[in-house]
């Protein structure tokens, strides 16, 4: 084609070029907003209504079902019959209902007429009482007079008003006599179907109709769309922004629409519905509602994004539930981000966000078993944890250990724990994936003959002071089981249900008789403190005999293949090679040849035995001579390490472990010396954390716990700050925990780990302790922690006497007080006062209800099913005996008390003092505060036993 | 092969490489120029880029949404470069047949309207780069990450892409050099180059050989010491800006021994086996002389051995000032090979003045 000129192009071709580029541009737009609104969370919402509606309308079914329909007929036919009444008298009704109509008017006009007298009126008044104070006489008369006609106006026409208002009352009144029979069988009707049109109307409103597509169509959507991000804000929590604390804001129920919803349990997630929606959270009557916490203060992840699955930084529980991500969502693990969703088997640790300082927490079980286990296994012993410094060592002290084991048992045990007693709880250093090549092992041997020789060397020396003779051991296996040692302890071969207590505070007693000499157990457990001062084991009062048939059972558990392990001598050769390294950390190798050439072959060893002590710790969970509490503790500290990145954990050479916090947890929990394979380390820097060879269960657990250590700011109006009396019961609680209190009782819902031993008669064990104080005098419960005797002469199961001290009883004490909101102490001085006759009611009332009959001690020989009654007043608050009586059952549900009163709605002795319940018991109960001893029984004190 | 490419692209060999290609494809510039040579190499590098692409750690590196926008960079660098040499060499040839340039030629002098020539292809040009952004936006979402969390910097933390180039030489320089000098000395001679470069040949028409020495020292720069930085940066710098073949998996462990020293140590203790004297001046006088005679020394000798024609023709103040410039321009892949032969660190190191160099 021939060119213009002028021109470079053909105009036509451009044009062409154009129209090409323009469609392309219209398209490009068009797929901008289809992209912009085509979000992956508005698909959620749709099924949602899908769902809501499927809920409805089988709660419609529901409800229709419970239609009484033959009801509804009757009631529908004489509608129809009161209609047709009506009907007759239709020209009666239309006329009063224009008369209405005229009425209704004239009221009307009136309120018109009213309303302008009124305000002339006001103004009026207002201009005469400017005139009259400026004196301008004058206009004040004037105004004064007009305001006179404009009230007087006013109150007639007001009058009028009320004559036309009865007029319509009465009238009004006429038309509902004539319609009140078909009104009232209205009512009933709307009655019977009322609940099934409330839902239809809900239905109705939630079915995707055409007004529901207009306002959620593009760009009309930005008026009043129904599918849209739904969020809480939530004021008193924040986001960490890294540069600033932003109000926390969650979108999480953009998709998890009926999370704080019931009736969508069975749904598919996310329309599940909370599984603990009305306890514990997300419920608006749950503790921690939806709107007030929201999720991710719980939950972990990124809960102000709602761009996608990923964004809100979902994590899989396990390895399925990430694969089924994976194919569902394209699942990827979150990017940088600091705080991950926690999931779900460790939800429970992020309650010590908020919940700080505290021993235990209702409902988190995991968390409390995860914290039980890092308190029986002692890892805050190596590992320093907030709040827990002044906890007690973990293992034993090694004090006096040459009175206890022999240095070859020690050896055989510290190389591997496990191999003599499979529950151990003391960790397996040796033998281990990084240190069990025979150049290591070499060292290793090295290392325990030192430490042993070294502990052996600086123990006390320590003689029993009981002499084990000879016992039953059969009895000793009954007493084992039945005085209460299985409130800590547990042992191999004792019987159902004995054997099924859930305790670990004490050792696992099996092979207990290849460890100890008979005189070394005799002593022991007849008074554990002449061993070891502070230990926690108590007392149990054993007699001479019993001491002995329980040392002659446990005598009995031998492991003879441990006790026939012989431990390789020392190697000197190794142990010089260990010194020398020691020394030339910071000299040459020369020089340390030279140190180490002026020790004696002694002294060599000691000095291993006290540098390995301090390599592995041991002082961190035993007392050991020549390491006082300043040392150290060896092993990183936890306190934050929820919070620790994960770019800071060591992952070695396993490439197979997740890069996570919660991975690393799990892998090292279950094998430590793991990191260091592939790895080639020198001796002296292999991982030191030793092996407790825990189960899977116990790991969770733990790694529960431990993620739930973050130093996330919150602040204080989020956190559960406790009050005085819930401090007060915390810091009794940490004593209870210490003496295992809750191994054998049932305290304030905590289940014992006796419990499962005595479930089908809990009368046999140990009493439950349900609002204790209000049970019994503060005074009382001091003085019986403190002396120690029989209340319920029944029981096999003994309470032990304790070594507390003078601080930890009060702690206890006010702990029991504080629990149940009582103040602490009553006033026991005072006489009782006896109404006339009521006296012989209550000698009546004592002696026809048989109390003797079980409360018998002190008043027959007959053996006593309950409590001494002669000390009633000395330790039973007397609000509480009047609660106790009226019904015993609403307090401890085993009770074989008999529920004489019915709670309080039948007399128990009839024709005594008018049949009143009220009157009976508070007769009695004075009669059981008259006939009690005003002092304490004596009982034991546990220095003198 | 993968575990070959992955050692030759370490910038020891592969700069040394590229050097190599780059001056011979200058002096064989009618061979790179023809198309025939263009659709070869084009045909080449698809199939190696294919290749390289069916491995997933290459092809991570290649879709990362930041990166993307880096590969069609070094596509419209080939693409624009290799076009001006192609029409240029045409130009050459007509011209050393006596002919015109081809934007000499009478058709292509006659003149044509703004409108709808320029004004209504510019239009063009714009909505379909409109076209091209919307849709690249969609399909490639934006690499926006998590919120800056001062305690968690991402590692590698990378500049921009176009920083990336400086960021290599920091491993090089001292920051004030690579950071601050370097770039205000490249600025200022871009702007510098229309005050030195006077020679009026090759206005208004592509020539490559009536402006060979501009042509290839300003394509030296650009392409060796600025591009081919900014690929090293973007695809072999991972963690810790640790080196990593195209193939190599991005661990953030990776440990290389670098145990740099400097010109000093090497000097007093390891040459003289002397302590290092207490004075810096006197600790440092080798590097400074060195320094000293790289700018003054070299000159002279350069301008003895080539420049006299130059220097007659610029004059002394735009000679000077380019050698100048051109000795800085070299100082970056000479202080590059000194750090991979003798683990040099710092020529003059006296971090009492934060003078290191």
């Amino acid at each position: 084609m021939k060119k213009e000129p002028g021109m470079a192009y053909d105009t036509k071709k451009l044009n062409k070029v154009f129209a090409v580029l323009a469609v392309l541009l219209l398209f490009a737009v068009l797929w901008m907003f289809v992209d912009d609104y085509l979000r992956p969370w508005k698909a959620v919402q749709l099924k949602a209504i899908d769902i809501k509606q499927q809920h409805l309308n089988d709660q419609i079914a529901a409800t229709s079902k419970d239609i009484d329909q033959v009801a509804l007929k009757n009631f529908e036919t004489s509608l129809k019959q009161a209609e047709q009444e009506l009907e007759s008298k239709a020209t009666d009704i239309s006329r009063i209902e224009r008369e209405i109509g005229e009425v209704e008017k004239k009221i009307y006009a009136q309120n018109m007429t009213n309303g302008v007298w009124g305000s002339k009126s006001g103004e009026y008044q207002f201009n005469y009482e400017h005139y009259n104070v400026a004196k301008e006489t004058q206009k004040a008369e004037i105004y004064y007079k007009k305001m006179k006609e404009a009230q007087a106006n006013f109150d007639l026409g007001r009058d009028k008003l009320k004559a036309f208002q009865s007029e319509e009352n009465s009238l009004n009144k006429k038309l509902l006599e004539i319609k009140n029979s078909q009104m009232e069988i209205d009512k009933k009707i709307k009655e019977i179907i009322g609940a099934r049109d409330r839902l239809t109307v809900a239905a109705n409103l939630n079915s995707k109709s055409f007004v529901w597509l207009l306002r959620n169509l593009p760009f009309l959507d930005y008026l009043d769309p129904t599918v849209k991000i739904k969020q809480v804000v939530l004021k008193r929590l924040t986001d960490d922004r890294y540069f600033q604390q932003t109000t926390k804001v969650d979108r999480c129920t953009t998709c998890h629409v009926f999370i704080d919803q019931k009736g969508f349990e069975n749904q598919e997630n996310p329309y599940k519905t909370h599984p603990h929606v009305d306890t514990l959270a997300a419920g608006p009557d749950s503790k921690h509602p939806l709107k007030e916490f929201g999720c991710t203060s719980c939950h972990g992840g990124e809960g102000h994004r709602v761009n996608d699955f990923n964004s809100a930084a979902h994590v899989p529980q396990n390895e399925k539930q990430k694969q089924d991500w994976i194919k569902k969502y394209q699942w990827h693990e979150p990017h940088k981000v600091p705080q991950p969703m926690l999931p779900l088997q460790y939800a429970e640790g992020m309650c010590i966000k908020c919940h700080q300082g505290v021993e235990y927490l209702p409902m988190a079980h995991k968390l409390n078993k995860g914290k039980r286990l890092i308190e029986n296994y002692g890892c805050y012993g190596c590992h320093k944890i907030e709040g827990w410094a002044d906890k007690v060592k973990p293992g034993p002290s090694l004090l006096k250990i040459a009175g206890k084991i022999t240095p070859e048992f020690t050896k055989n045990w510290i190389w591997s724990p496990h191999s003599f007693n499979h529950k151990s709880r003391m960790p397996a250093f040796f033998n281990q994936a990084n240190n069990s090549n025979p150049e290591f092992m070499a060292l290793n041997v090295a290392e325990v003959n030192s430490m042993v020789e070294y502990l052996y060397k600086n123990s006390e020396s320590y003689t029993p002071f009981a002499k084990y003779t000879s016992g039953d051991a059969e009895n000793g296996k009954h007493l084992i089981q039945t005085i209460g040692c299985i409130g800590c302890h547990q042992v191999e071969g004792i019987d159902e249900p004995y054997s099924k207590t859930a305790n670990m505070s004490g050792p696992y007693l099996t092979g207990i008789g290849s460890k100890v000499s008979g005189d070394w157990l005799k002593s022991w457990i007849l008074k554990p403190a002449h061993y070891q001062e502070n230990t926690i084991m108590p007392k149990f009062r054993l007699t001479e005999k019993e001491a002995n048939d329980l040392t002659a059972y446990m005598l009995s558990l031998k492991n003879k293949t441990f006790e026939s392990l012989k431990f390789e001598i020392l190697n000197p050769k190794m142990r010089d090679q260990l010194l020398i390294e020691d020394f030339s950390t910071f000299e040459t190798e020369a020089a340390a040849k030279l140190k180490l050439s002026a020790l004696s072959e002694e002294e060599r060893t000691l000095a291993l035995g006290k540098k390995s002590i301090s390599k592995y710790g041991c002082y961190s969970c035993h007392q050991i001579a020549g390491f006082d509490e300043s040392m150290p503790p060896i092993g990183p500290e936890l306190s934050a390490v929820g919070s620790k990145p994960v770019e800071q954990f060591g992952f070695g050479q396993q490439k197979q472990v997740p890069h996570t916090r919660h991975d690393w947890i799990t892998n090292h929990l279950e094998q430590p010396s793991r990191w260091d394979l592939g790895v080639p380390k020198k001796f002296k820097d292999l991982t030191k954390m030793p092996n407790f060879y825990l189960n899977p269960e116990e790991i969770t657990s733990i790694t529960g716990f431990l993620l739930g250590l973050v130093n996330d700011y919150v602040p204080a109006s989020g956190k559960k700050i406790l009050n005085a009396r819930e401090a007060i019961a915390e810091e009794g609680k940490k004593v209870a925990t210490k003496y295992n209190c809750y191994g054998c009782h049932n305290i304030e819902g905590h289940i014992a780990g006796v419990n499962e031993v005595y479930k089908d008669d809990q009368n046999a064990g140990p009493p439950w302790l349900m609002k204790e104080g209000l049970r019994v005098h503060s005074e009382w419960l001091y003085h019986f922690l403190r002396n120690v005797h029989p209340i319920r002469t029944y029981l096999t199961i003994r309470m032990p006497s304790f070594n507390f001290s003078d601080d930890e009883v009060n702690k206890l004490v006010a702990y029991f007080a504080a629990e149940s909101d009582q103040t602490m102490f009553a006033d026991l001085s005072g006489k009782v006062n006896w109404e006339p006759g009521e006296r012989e009611a209550a000698i009546k009332i004592f002696n026809e209800l048989a109390c003797t009959s079980c409360h018998s001690t002190g008043f027959t020989n007959d053996t006593a099913q309950g409590p001494d009654l002669h000390q009633v007043k000395m330790r039973l608050r007397e609000a509480w005996i009047k609660k106790w009586l009226n019904n015993p059952q609403a307090i401890l549900p085993y009770t074989p008390m008999p529920n004489f009163w019915d709670d309080g709605k039948t007399s128990a002795v009839p024709g005594v003092l008018d049949d009143n319940p009220e009157k009976q018991i508070n007769a009695l109960v004075k009669y059981l505060l008259e006939m009690s001893q005003n002092d304490y029984p004596k009982g034991t004190k546990y220095k003198d036993l | 092969m993968k575990a070959i490419i992955n050692y030759l692209s370490d910038p020891v060999f592969s700069f040394t490489g590229i050097i190599f290609f780059f001056f011979l494809g200058i002096k064989h510039i009618e061979v790179v120029a023809s198309k025939k040579f263009a659709t070869i190499a084009l045909i080449l590098i698809l199939i190696i880029f294919g290749w390289m692409s069916l491995d997933p750690v290459f092809l991570s590196i290649v879709i990362w949404p930041d990166n993307v926008p880096i590969i069609f960079l070094l596509a419209l660098v080939i693409w624009s470069t290799w076009f001006a040499i192609h029409k240029g060499v045409i130009n050459d040839q007509r011209m050393a047949a006596g002919e015109p340039p081809v934007e000499g030629t009478p058709e292509n002098r006659e003149k044509v309207w703004a409108w709808p020539n320029l004004v209504y292809t510019e239009l063009f040009a714009i909505i379909a780069g409109t076209v091209f952004l919307i849709a690249w936006s969609i399909l490639l979402k934006s690499p926006l990450e998590e919120p800056a969390n001062p305690t968690w910097a991402p590692n590698p933390a990378k500049a921009p892409w176009y920083f990336l180039g400086l960021q290599e030489m920091l491993v090089y320089f001292d920051p004030w050099i690579a950071g601050v000098t370097l770039p205000v000395l490249i600025v200022v001679g871009l702007i510098a180059i229309p005050y030195i470069d006077t020679n009026p040949k090759g206005n208004g028409y592509y020539s490559f050989k009536d402006r060979k020495f501009a042509i290839t020292s300003f394509l030296f720069g650009w392409l060796l010491l600025w591009i081919f930085l900014i690929i090293i940066g973007t695809f072999l710098r991972g963690p810790n800006w640790t080196f990593y073949g195209p193939f190599e998996f991005w661990d953030a462990h990776k440990v290389v021994a670098a145990n740099n020293i400097n010109l000093s140590e090497i000097f007093w203790i390891k040459f003289l086996n002397m302590p290092l004297p207490k004075n810096i001046f006197a600790r440092e006088f080798l590097g400074l002389i060195l320094v000293a005679i790289y700018y003054t020394f070299v000159p002279v000798f350069i301008t003895r051995k080539f420049g006299q024609k130059f220097l007659i023709t610029m004059g002394k103040a735009r000679y000077y000032f380019l050698i100048f410039l051109v000795l800085t321009m070299m100082s970056l892949p000479l202080k590059m090979y000194l750090r991979w032969f003798i683990n040099l660190k710092y020529i003059v190191f006296m971090p009492e003045f934060e003078l290191n160099i």
